[in-house]
C-alpha cells in the first residue's frame, strides 16, 4: 500500500507542509504568490540558520538552549563595534563571538561534564544578562539605515540575502551529513557514543565542534538580524528558542539523538513559517497560534513513539 | 486518502472562509493583545473599522520587536491596502516600512514616534504629542506652586521616546515661561510603581522638606511617590504631585487631594484617530504628517466631568 501510515509518518514533513500550503491557498487569497513565498522565506531565514546548528547538536544527542541569547548578544556586538571597526569587520567579530560563546557551551559540556540541557540553560541566562548589561537594556541603533534597506532587497523575486544563505547552508549540511565520513560519525556519536569511541571516533571532539558550529550560526543569524533592522536589541531572540526546536523536531530530527536530516529541517522551517504566516493572515491571536504549534508538536512526538517506520511491518508481516 | 484530503480541505475552507469579502483590508501590527492601554486602543480600532466597512488583520507583537519586524513581512505579502504600526523601537521597522512603500502600501504609526529616518516611509503619525504633555504638565505645576519652589522629576525608562518628550517638554516649558521652579533631581523609574516607590524613598531621604513638588512621567509612578511619602512622613502635608495618563486611580487621588493634576490621554481616541486616518489615506484624501490626539488637564475642578482614560 502506497499511503500506509508508516510512510505518512516517515514523510510527515512533506505531508504537513503540503496540507498547510493547500489549506492556506484555499483560505487566503494570494497565499501562493511568489512574493508571499519570498517574504516567508526571509522570515524563516533567522529561525532556519539557527535550526541548522540545532539539527547538528540534536543529532549528536546534545541541545543548546542559549541560541536565542547568542543571537541577541552577537547582533549587539556587531552593531556596537560598527563605529570603531566599520560595518563588515564588526559583523565578522559578531559571528566569531557566536563561535566563542558556542565553545563555552561545548567546554562546559565536554570538560566539566555538565549535561548540555543544564549547561546551556545557565549560559542562556548569562548571555542574555550580558546583552542587557552591555546595552543598559536599551536598543542600540546602528550606523547606516540605508544598508539595512539594501540588505532587505529581494533578488530573483525569491531570495533575500539571508534567505539565500539559509538555503545554501542547509544544502551544504545535507551534503555533509550524507556523503562525508565526519557527517556519518556525527550520527554514530549521537546514537551510541561508546560504540563510536570503540571505533576510533572522539565523541568529545565531535560534540565540542558541534557546539562551536551551532554558536557561530546563531551568531550569524543574529548579526544579519541586527544589520537588516539597524538595531542591536537585548530583547532580540528571546522568543525564538521554542520555534527553532519545534521546526527541527517537526523536520524529523529526534531529541534523543542519532537521527535527523538537513532536508527535514528545511521542511520543518518552511512548515512553521507557512503555518505562522497563514494564521497571521487570518488574524488569529498570538496565544491561539502558540496553542496550535504546541499541539502539532505533541501530536508528532506521539505519532513518532507509536508508529515507528519498520515497526509496523514486523507486527504484521503477512501484509 | 485522496477522499480524506478533500474532506479535510473542504472542512477547513468552510470554517475559515466565512465572512470573506472584497472589502478594504488594513494590517494592524499592535504592541500587544492584553495591556491596560493597548487593549482599549485595539478594541476601538476594531469597532471603528466595522463602521467604516474595513477588514482589520491584527497582528500582536506581544512587546517583541523582532516579531513585529517579521509581521511587517506578513502584511506586505498579504498585499493589504494600508498598514498601522505600533512601533516599539525607533529604528528596527524602517526596512519593513521601506518595503511596504515599495509595494505601494501606505503605512502610518500609531501612539509612539520613530526616528526621523522613518519619516520618508510613512504617511502620517497619529498619537499623543508627548512633548506637549510635558509642556502642559509644566504649566499645571507652575500654576499650582505659584511659579516658584523646588521639585523632583520621576521619569520613565531612559532612552524611551515618551520619557524624553515628557521630560524635555517639561523642562523647556519651565524655562520658556520664566518659572522660578528649580528641579532638584531627575530619576528613572521605568513607568513602574514599585521602582517609583524605591527611588522616592531615596529622594525623600536626600531632600526631605525641600521637595515641594513632584512631576511623575505617568500616574503609576506618581502613586509610587505618594505611597513613599505616606510611609516616610505620616500625617504631614503631601507635596504637590502631578502625573500623566489620566488613570482611574489618579482621578481618585485627585479627589482626595493626594494628587494635584493628571493629563488624560485616551487610548480610544488614539485607536479611532489611527483607523480614521488610514481610511482617509485609502480613500485618496490628503492627511497631515502629524496628527495628535486631544489632551485634557484634569484637576479637582473638572475631575467629575472628565472620563478617565483607563
Amino acid at each position: 500500500m502506497l499511503w500506509s501510515l508508516e510512510r505518512i509518518v516517515r514523510y510527515r514533513v512533506l505531508v504537513i507542509l503540503a496540507v498547510t500550503l493547500i489549506v492556506a491557498a484555499f483560505v487566503v487569497p494570494g497565499f501562493l504568490r511568489l512574493s508571499t513565498l519570498a517574504l516567508g522565506l526571509d522570515r524563516g531565514a533567522s529561525i532556519g540558520l539557527i535550526a541548522i546548528g540545532m539539527t547538528v547538536l540534536l543529532i549528536a544527542r546534545q541541545i543548546d538552549l542559549s541560541v536565542g541569547s547568542i543571537f541577541g548578544l552577537c547582533g549587539i556586538i556587531a552593531v556596537m563595534l560598527q563605529s570603531s571597526l566599520g560595518v563588515w569587520p564588526a559583523a565578522a567579530v559578531g559571528v566569531l563571538a557566536g563561535a566563542v560563546l558556542g565553545a563555552i557551551n561545548g567546554l562546559l559540556t565536554v570538560v566539566l561534564r555538565i549535561n548540555s540541557l543544564v549547561a546551556t540553560l545557565a549560559t542562556m541566562l548569562a548571555f542574555r544578562a550580558i546583552a542587557h548589561w552591555l546595552t543598559e537594556s536599551q536598543p542600540v541603533p546602528g550606523a547606516d539605515i540605508m544598508l539595512s534597506i539594501a540588505l532587505s532587497k529581494v533578488y530573483l523575486e525569491m531570495f533575500t540575502l539571508r534567505a539565500m544563505l539559509f538555503v545554501g547552508l542547509i544544502l551544504c549540511l545535507h551534503a555533509w551529513l550524507t556523503w562525508t565520513v565526519a557527517g556519518r560519525n556525527l550520527f554514530a556519536v549521537g546514537s551510541n557514543p561508546e560504540a563510536a569511541t570503540a571505533s576510533g571516533i572522539s565523541p568529545d571532539r565531535t560534540v565540542l565542534l558541534s557546539f562551536i558550529f551551532a554558536g557561530a550560526l546563531a551568531g550569524l543569524a543574529g548579526v544579519l538580524q541586527s544589520l537588516t533592522t539597524n538595531t542591536g536589541s537585548p530583547m532580540f531572540g528571546s522568543e525564538i528558542l521554542v520555534v527553532i526546536i519545534a521546526a527541527v523536531v517537526v523536520g524529523g530530527t529526534r531529541i534523543e539523538g542519532g537521527k535527523g536530516s538537513a532536508l527535514g529541517t528545511l521542511g520543518g522551517v518552511l512548515t512553521i513559517t507557512a503555518l505562522t504566516t497563514a494564521m497571521e493572515f487570518q488574524s488569529i491571536p498570538a496565544y491561539v497560534q502558540q496553542v496550535v504549534m504546541g499541539s502539532i508538536l505533541i501530536l508528532l512526538v506521539v505519532l513518532d513513539r507509536t508508529i515507528r517506520p519498520g515497526a509496523h511491518a514486523q507486527a504484521a508481516p503477512a501484509t | 486518502m485522496a477522499n480524506k484530503i478533500a474532506i479535510l480541505l473542504g472542512a477547513a475552507a468552510v470554517i475559515t472562509s466565512a465572512g470573506w469579502a472584497s472589502a478594504k483590508t488594513v494590517c494592524y501590527v499592535t504592541a500587544a493583545d492584553a495591556h491596560p492601554y493597548v487593549t482599549p486602543a485595539n478594541e476601538a480600532i476594531d469597532a471603528r473599522a466595522k463602521e467604516l466597512g474595513i477588514e482589520v488583520i491584527r497582528l500582536s507583537q506581544n512587546f517583541d520587536v523582532q516579531t513585529g519586524t517579521e509581521q511587517m513581512n506578513t502584511c506586505i505579502a498579504r498585499a493589504v491596502d494600508g498598514i498601522i504600526l505600533w512601533p516599539l523601537d525607533p529604528q528596527a521597522y524602517i526596512p519593513g516600512l521601506a518595503r511596504a512603500k515599495e509595494a505601494g502600501i501606505p503605512s502610518i504609526l500609531i501612539n509612539s514616534p520613530m526616528d526621523a529616518a522613518a519619516n520618508e516611509f510613512i504617511v502620517s503619525f497619529t498619537g499623543p504629542d508627548v512633548y506637549q504633555e510635558g509642556e502642559m504638565a509644566a504649566d499645571s505645576l507652575n500654576a499650582a506652586m505659584g511659579g516658584k519652589g523646588s521639585v523632583v522629576i520621576i521619569a520613565g525608562q531612559a532612552g524611551n521616546g515618551t520619557t524624553i518628550g515628557r521630560v524635555d517638554g517639561f523642562v523647556d516649558q519651565l524655562a520658556k515661561i520664566g518659572s522660578e521652579i528649580v528641579v532638584l533631581d531627575t530619576v528613572n523609574a521605568d513607568f513602574d510603581q514599585q521602582k517609583a516607590l524605591v527611588v522616592s524613598r531615596d529622594l525623600i531621604t536626600r531632600f526631605g522638606d525641600q521637595i515641594q513638588g513632584v512631576y511623575a512621567n505617568d500616574d503609576t509612578m506618581a502613586r509610587g511617590f505618594i505611597d513613599a511619602w505616606k510611609e516616610a512622613r505620616p500625617g504631614q502635608p503631601m507635596p504637590i504631585v502631578i502625573g500623566i495618563n489620566g488613570q482611574v486611580d489618579a482621578f481618585e487621588s485627585i479627589r482626595v487631594g493626594e494628587m494635584y493634576s493628571t493629563i488624560v490621554q485616551s487610548p480610544i481616541e488614539d485607536g479611532i484617530l489611527a483607523i480614521n486616518t488610514i481610511a482617509d489615506i485609502i480613500d485618496g484624501k490628503e492627511v497631515a504628517a502629524r496628527l495628535p490626539i486631544p489632551l485634557t488637564v484634569v484637576t479637582r475642578e473638572n475631575v467629575d466631568s472628565v472620563k478617565p482614560a483607563f
